[in-house]
């Protein structure tokens, strides 16, 4: 299967990869990083006096809220996170490692400090009187509470200049968002603390965006890099599950996942003109298909059916959704031969790691086939079998023992798994994570 | 209505809906009429804004609206009898928004809830409400339910209206082929849904290419109107027709030798019709259809053929869908 059409399995140069690889980060750009941020602070400083950013805010929305005599706001905070914030923080001792200048846990400096997901309690002030309209817009195919949980913030009334510095503009927003996925290529930490930390700042990246009502073509490239960042950490979270506080940050990643995926469709919907497709827009709807294909899930509380009728031709008909198409129906067929030859010829890293969980799924079925339909008097060779099932032959064999399947070895030594086997269960604490051989590429990444 | 600013239009029938609603409990029946108008209007008038790309907030906000109306007829005495018409507007929004997941505390306010006796309402409103559960039913692949659902709405539908018809059968159609049922061609011909004649004739001669085509001929059409996965997975049932095609032919050539069924006649089988499939994927649609009962029997993978049971080789759904 391989040596097929042309196809760019490199995550670096991958084309949704932008934010990710354009920051190549190690110890030595650690320093630059702070002198790149004063830039900023000089660019950010110079348009928060002029109104160069209201321009950008409300485009799309003028006329749709001609009713509505809602100003949106415009921060003006230069900085990554703001002074005040950072002040409190520090003195608080309430710094993210990656945050402490030289490792002390009451110093940070601007070019170090972002500032964090306030949720609750939060001492922002917003003037909003109608709610913005795109807030509504945004969450409408969400459960539940809207991404940056705004609602809560929303019984304060006034409006003031402290409000307004303490949100980042555009521009700011956009380095602290590549700053912020520079870290995923550093291997100082743990994947688990880089998540944690770029998992709140991020979001709070999008409530600064969503508070100006930011919806234009800048946006879609910052929150296709942060849905990129969860479809990432989706993968590579899975890898620790046994502890059980992966476990919960794993869950809290999809459920960040497909809110913000939500918010990506929302602002592709508000940016379509006729017939004009965002260049990554095909493959992050495939992800949404991708994400349907455990038995009757429902992340985003939508049938796929009725979420496909709704969807433009040319997005349903582009190279990504077929093959995401093809491997639902594969799914839903129980086809495991053209399952893994779909995946392992077409699939992009992303995909990748939106299907990875579901693969022993249909190894599973695989095996519940035979085991069922096969004939007794011939077991069925494990080395043909972990062919079809792109999977390691050791591997094959601890997965049958993982399912409650003996194996047996002939006179010429070959492994077998004999049919009709009446024992065969799903593991009880889920599968563990096997070798996929159509992806090696893609695992050596980790 | 077109000559005001569609937000000024919805903003004066929010305004009526909303003093309805205050209203509405010391009203007796004789005002549903304009209820119904009033609310039906709202719906139009956010469809408008949603067609023009407008922030579909305003849907929402009439749907929120009209969720305080049902509150308020959900109460005692005769108004009641207007909830499953107000139901049925709010439907409409949700699946025009793709929040259809809050139709499900109004369906169970109506189907459990005490105070409502299904019969009751209008016979128009119940075939409507028929109509949309069924539909949901069909999306969730929940086949028994939607075919009841959407059989009473046909049953009951008003025989003079061949629109109304042909949208139910539109849904009822794939549900019933799921369930191993065939529509007869006068029945496509009469309500002009021939989309579905292929579909059917590939069905019935198992013929794999044809489902294919005419999946990919009305692609646009049956992912509009959601039942497009549904009948992809025809696919099984068609393999189905295939091999049992491939067994009568050669029980007519050698009886004795009939039940055994070699995977390189299915892979010429399948060559005839253009389509491309190894023996591994043989044998791996072969499993599939003896684990879901399709095809009873067993497949031999060293001497590559498929040994069929003495009886029942095929059975029929009878009305039940295929085992998931």
């Amino acid at each position: 299967m391989e040596g097929g059409a042309p196809r760019n399995r490199n995550p670096s140069s991958h084309s949704v990869s932008t934010s990710f690889s354009q920051s190549s980060r190690s110890n030595a750009t650690h320093q630059s990083k702070v002198s790149t941020f004063a830039q900023i602070e000089r660019r950010g400083r110079a348009s928060s006096s002029s109104t160069s950013y209201s321009n950008i805010n409300t485009q799309h929305y003028a006329d749709a809220d001609s009713d509505s005599n809602f100003v949106p706001l415009v921060g003006t905070c230069p900085y990554m996170c703001p002074e005040g914030e950072r002040i409190q923080r520090e003195n608080l001792r309430d710094l993210a490692v990656f945050e402490r200048l030289n490792g002390n846990p009451r110093k940070s400096s601007p070019g170090l400090a972002v500032k964090k997901f306030s949720g609750g309690g939060c001492h922002i002030l917003v003037s909003c009187n109608p709610l913005p309209s795109l807030m509504n817009f945004f969450f409408l195919s969400t459960k539940g509470k809207p991404d940056g949980d705004l609602q809560n913030t929303f019984p304060i009334r006034t409006i003031s200049s402290k409000c307004a510095s303490d949100v980042r503009p555009l521009p700011v927003l956009e380095d602290t968002l590549k700053y912020l996925l520079s870290f995923l290529e550093s291997k100082e930490k743990p994947f688990e603390v880089v998540h944690d930390f770029v998992f709140d700042r991020t979001r709070s990246i999008r409530q600064d965006l969503t508070m100006q009502n930011i919806v234009n073509t800048k946006a879609i490239y910052m929150y296709e890099g942060m849905v990129k960042f969860h479809v990432v950490s989706h993968h590579k979270l899975r890898h620790s599950m046994s502890d059980p506080n992966i476990a919960s940050m794993h869950h809290l990643n999809m459920e960040q996942l497909t809110k913000t995926l939500a918010s990506l469709f929302s602002l592709y919907e508000a940016n379509r003109n006729s017939n004009y497709v965002h260049e990554n827009e095909a493959e992050f709807h495939s992800l949404n298909v991708l994400l349907h294909l455990g038995s009757y899930s429902k992340p985003m509380g939508e049938p796929l059916s009725l979420w496909f009728s709704r969807l433009s031709p040319l997005v349903l008909k582009s190279k990504e959704m077929r093959f995401a198409r093809r491997i639902l129906r594969s799914f839903r067929l129980g086809n495991y031969k053209d399952f893994f030859c779909t995946a392992a010829a077409q699939a992009s890293y992303l995909q990748y790691c939106i299907m990875e969980p579901y693969i022993n799924e249909v190894r599973a079925l695989a095996l519940s086939c035979i085991n069922f339909g096969g004939y007794k008097l011939h077991p069925y060779p494990l080395f043909e079998l972990s062919k079809q099932l792109m999977i390691k032959e050791s591997d094959l064999e601890t997965f049958c023992k993982s399912c409650g399947l003996e194996t047996c070895t002939d006179e010429s030594g070959n492994k077998l798994l004999p049919t009709k086997q009446d024992t065969f269960s799903h593991p009880k604490g889920g599968f563990q994570i096997y070798s996929f051989l159509g992806f090696q590429e893609y695992e050596s990444q980790f | 209505m077109a000559y005001m600013s569609m937000g000024e239009a919805h903003r004066r029938i929010t305004e009526y809906l909303n003093r309805f609603s205050d209203a509405i409990s010391s009203q007796d029946a004789s005002s549903f009429k304009s209820l119904f108008a009033i609310s039906s209007k709202c719906r139009l008038a956010d469809k408008e804004l949603a067609s023009n790309g407008k922030s579909p907030e305003k849907l929402k906000g009439a749907g929120s609206l009209l969720m305080k109306v049902f509150g308020s007829l959900a109460g005692k005495g005769s108004k009641r009898v207007g909830a499953l018409y107000v139901t049925c507007q709010l439907f409409k929004i949700y699946f025009k928004l793709g929040t259809v997941h809050l139709c499900r505390s109004v369906i169970r306010s109506i189907e459990t809830a005490r105070i409502f006796d299904f019969e009751e309402f209008p016979k128009r409103d119940k075939v409507t409400y028929m109509y949309h559960t069924g539909r949901l039913e069909v999306f969730n692949e929940n086949f028994p339910a939607a075919d009841q659902k959407l059989s009473y709405a046909l049953k009951h539908c008003n025989p003079q209206s061949e629109a109304n018809i042909r949208l139910i059968l539109k849904h009822l159609i794939p549900v019933k082929l799921s369930i191993g049922i065939l529509p007869k061609d006068r029945l496509l011909e009469k309500y002009n849904l021939l989309e579905y004649s292929h579909i059917v004739q590939a069905l019935r001669r198992g013929d794999l290419r044809l489902l294919r085509c005419a999946l990919q001929d009305h692609e646009d059409r049956f992912l509009r109107s959601g039942v497009y996965l549904v009948l992809e997975k025809l696919e099984l049932q068609v393999y189905q027709r295939l091999v049992k095609k491939i067994h009568i032919i050669q029980k007519q050539r050698d009886p004795s030798k009939a039940h055994q069924v070699k995977l390189e006649v299915i892979v010429k089988a399948l060559k005839w019709l253009e389509i491309d499939m190894d023996v591994d994927e043989v044998e791996c649609i072969m499993a599939i259809l003896i684990y879901k009962n399709l095809v009873k029997g067993y497949f031999a993978h060293k001497s590559k053929v498929v040994v069929l049971s003495k009886q029942d080789h095929f059975p029929k759904l009878n009305g039940k869908p295929v085992n998931s």
